[in-house]
């Protein structure tokens, strides 16, 4: 075994009211790929965090070369050769690959005292010959390709000298092609001794590329195995845990014909060929990785995401959906993703949020009529048991189930005969979200057809009468109700 | 705290800085208080008041527009130059192209804002600058004399012993605050300034509400340039140089925020009220106007900075 270059030992880190990181320790060999696995939130990226020194660890210590480091700042990170290289790429879109890769030491001419512009690319050059890239170091950064832009930030990182390298998600945005040219270059840096630390969602990818897997959970390390001795599906149950549990109600699916027809749906390069039906008082769930286009396929439905092809039927007549006024209009509600900033106006009062998708309907003419408007809050403060002093409470002042009601609750007052919705309770406490499930019922026994999007994987198998498994902006796979368990869902969402 | 109560508290410690001054000046010039100081103070007021009124709902949808001065130049020097032809057009109808200049100012302004995406403060300062610039080669750098009875008796006559500018600035206010704070159009108006993506999905008409907005502050504009034109008898590229600013430091010190979503007609009042009483009082206790610039100045500053105090405090708690 080769000698250990990366050791971080009952490491610790706590923010209110989580443990977000839990007494977790692994290591890493110099030439090695250690994978990094577990579901959103299971304290992976701040555990990066805590290494890169973006965050500072409560408890726990950290060795290179068996020797104790500090890690306090970035800069002590880096100085002790580590780099990370995040999802969301912080290159300097505005200067040249040259200028990023030696960014703050770019080399001076001893005399002139200026910048040795030549010798910094002729540098440039040989660390990008190292990674197989030919990028010509005067180009700017903003023009190159999300891949190439890796290229540089991992040539930034050689420059440095870095020999723990970590990367975020790197193929989250790539195409397969350069997925493995991306390949290509982990395997040579491997060779010149560099550790790296490889997060991803996708499976298949990090079975093929680590040496080792290290699965986290709520905040804990489940274990670490050897990647040729592991199994795709046992790394999955470590993942997610947690069993399905009761608090799911039994949603009877009450088929009365097509409500819903999608054909042929196209996002160029986003989602391809997209066909399913969802029946009256049916709910179809969608699932998919971050990235697969599950998001863009409910958008598309409710008129955010512009479609280049395709066509959407309702109760068999083609409709044009090309705003969210036009989806309303069709009878098509929409929750959206992220609440506080789509969702609702945060500044605005409860009565104002619940009455704000249906302001033409406020009375007669040109005026609100206040009685309407109230008498619209009070209803839906009443049957989705918000809890609220008054309706006249701004909603930032609520807590997250009970905006995520009011967001319900402005959709349900234009009587949707078609909802899609965006992960309806993410953020949201126990009881919260059993109302909310409780409510999805009733409109299924009304006859609502549902779009159930969600990442959360016990609740979209519970919730959906049918689940479409999204991947690469394609349908992959269906499964009825009851067909699928969750091993399977991941594994078949984690194909590509 | 509700919503609603903030707004009264501001508003209400407006009004009281209020009287603070008109005391204040009451004792430092003793024709502060007479009749005829008054008339003339609302009137003045009346001209730049109107443009406040109509930029309020503009900057609670997160917009702005800084073209009104140049809006205001352009249209005294087109209505003058249609009247000052040999064979003029019906007054009627040369007031209504008036109005039609500012409206096409603002439907320009309105078009590049939305359909372009263009950012509302470079539009208007480009049109702002188109605007003046026009004045000036229509009225070919002259100023018009305009000796006409309608425009006359807009800015000097009086319905009931109230001058009418006064009576316009009143309509105005009174339309617009029933519009911005009872009817759905309002409401549309600060749901895109608190949260234009929650506006825009909860089936909002995003662009054409803008879209109206901008026009209505051209047109407004507009009617502010035939008040002056009236008043000055002469129509002029320079007529509005600067009034952008003093619309914009009413609007803002009447509690209306730059980042949207807040503002009330009322607070717009007392902030042009304020401004107006503040100018009157200084000059007619001797301060000269280049100093009355200054003063403005840091008025605005301190709207500004009052506002992101408070609202510094509220991320706070």
């Amino acid at each position: 075994m080769k000698p250990t270059l990366l050791k971080m030992s009952h490491i610790s880190k706590s923010y209110p009211g989580v443990k977000a990181v839990n007494d977790v320790s692994i290591d890493l060999h110099a030439g090695e790929v250690l994978g990094l696995m577990g579901e959103n939130g299971a304290g992976k990226s701040t555990l990066i965090k805590l290494l890169a020194g973006a965050e500072i660890m409560d408890l726990g210590e950290v060795f290179i070369d068996e020797k104790k480091v500090d890690i306090n700042s970035p800069k002590s990170s880096q100085e002790n050769g580590v780099s990370v290289i995040y999802q969301e790429l912080i290159t300097m879109d505005t200067l040249s690959v040259a200028e990023n890769i030696f960014v703050g030491q770019l080399p001076v001419n001893k005399n002139t005292k200026l910048i040795d512009w030549k010798t910094a690319e002729q540098k440039s050059s040989e660390v990008l010959s190292l990674l197989n890239s030919d990028i010509n170091p005067k180009s700017i950064v903003g023009t190159l390709s999300i891949y190439e832009k890796q290229i540089v930030e991992v040539a930034k990182a050689i420059h440095k000298n870095a020999r723990v390298l970590v990367m975020d998600e790197p193929t989250a945005a790539l195409s397969e092609k350069d997925s493995k040219s991306l390949f290509k270059v982990i395997d040579s840096l491997k060779k010149q001794g560099v550790g790296i630390i490889y997060i991803s969602h996708r499976i298949e990818e990090v079975f093929n590329i680590t040496d080792r897997i290290s699965v986290m959970r709520d905040g804990l390390l489940i274990g670490t195995k050897k990647t040729k001795s592991a199994d795709k599906k046992e790394i999955i149950s470590m993942m997610i845990g947690r069993e399905l549990n009761q608090f799911f109600p039994e949603i009877k699916s009450e088929k009365k014909g097509v409500m819903l027809k999608v054909s042929n749906l196209n996002i160029d390069g986003i989602i391809e060929n997209i066909n399913f039906e969802v029946n009256k008082g049916e709910i179809v769930g969608l699932f998919g990785l971050v990235g697969s286009g599950c998001l863009n396929i409910a958008r598309s439905l409710v008129g955010v995401d512009e479609i280049d092809q395709g066509e959407i039927y309702i109760n068999g007549k083609q409709i044009a959906i090309n705003t969210p006024k036009s989806a309303m209009q069709n009878k098509i509600g929409f929750i959206p993703i992220d609440r506080k900033h789509e969702g609702l106006t945060l500044d605005f009062s409860v009565k104002q949020n619940l009455s704000l998708q249906s302001l033409e309907r406020l009375g007669s003419g040109f005026m609100i009529q206040e009685s309407v408007e109230n008498s619209i809050a009070e209803k839906w403060v009443k049957k989705l048991e918000i809890k609220t002093p008054t309706i006249e409470v701004q909603v930032k002042n609520l807590s997250g189930g009970n905006q995520q009601k009011i967001v319900l609750g402005k959709t349900l007052e234009t009587n949707p005969e078609i909802l899609v919705v965006v992960e309806p309770t993410r953020g949201v406490d126990v009881g919260a979200k059993m109302d909310i499930y409780k409510m999805l019922e009733n409109l299924c026994k009304e006859g609502v057809a549902i779009v159930l999007v969600s990442t959360d994987v016990p609740e979209v198998l519970s919730i959906s009468h049918r689940v479409l498994v999204v991947s690469t902006g394609k349908i992959r796979k269906e499964f009825k109700k009851g067909e699928a368990n969750q091993q399977d869902l991941l594994y078949e969402a984690s194909l590509s | 705290m509700t919503f609603s109560s903030i707004k009264i508290n501001t508003t209400m410690s407006l009004f009281i800085f209020l009287a603070f001054l008109i005391v204040l000046f009451s004792f430092t010039s003793e024709h502060f208080l007479s009749p005829y100081n008054i008339t003339s103070l609302l009137t003045n007021l009346s001209f730049s008041g109107i443009a406040a009124i109509v930029l309020t709902p503009i900057i609670i949808s997160r917009g702005l527009d800084i073209s009104i001065g140049g809006v205001i130049g352009l249209t005294t020097v087109v209505v003058s130059a249609l009247y000052s032809q040999t064979d003029p057009l019906p007054t009627w109808l040369i007031l209504i192209i008036g109005l039609g200049t500012g409206a096409i100012v603002g439907m320009i302004n309105g078009w590049c804002i939305t359909a372009l995406d263009m950012d509302p403060i470079i539009t208007t300062l480009g049109a702002m600058a188109i605007a003046r610039g026009l004045a000036y080669v229509i009225s070919d750098s002259q100023s018009i004399l305009m000796f006409e009875d309608t425009t006359d008796f807009i800015s000097n006559g009086t319905i009931l012993y109230i001058p009418i500018p006064i009576i316009i600035f009143l309509i105005t206010a009174i339309f617009f605050s029933i519009l911005l704070h009872k009817s759905k159009f309002g409401r549309a108006i600060y749901a895109i300034g608190a949260n234009e993506t929650s506006a825009n999905l909860s089936g909002i008409a995003v662009k054409k509400t803008k879209m109206i907005l901008y026009v209505m502050c051209g047109i407004a504009a507009s009617v502010s340039g035939i008040i002056l034109l009236g008043q000055t008898s002469v129509g002029m590229p320079q007529h509005g140089i600067g009034t952008e600013l003093e619309v914009i430091t009413a609007v803002l010190l009447g509690g209306t925020a730059l980042s949207g979503g807040k503002g009330t007609i009322y607070g717009t009042i007392a902030g042009v009220l304020i401004l107006g009483v503040l100018f009157n009082g200084l000059t007619i206790s001797g301060v000269r106007y280049v100093h009355l610039q200054i003063f403005q100045g840091i008025l605005l500053l301190v709207a500004v900075a009052t506002y992101e105090i408070k609202t510094r405090n509220e991320v706070a708690r």
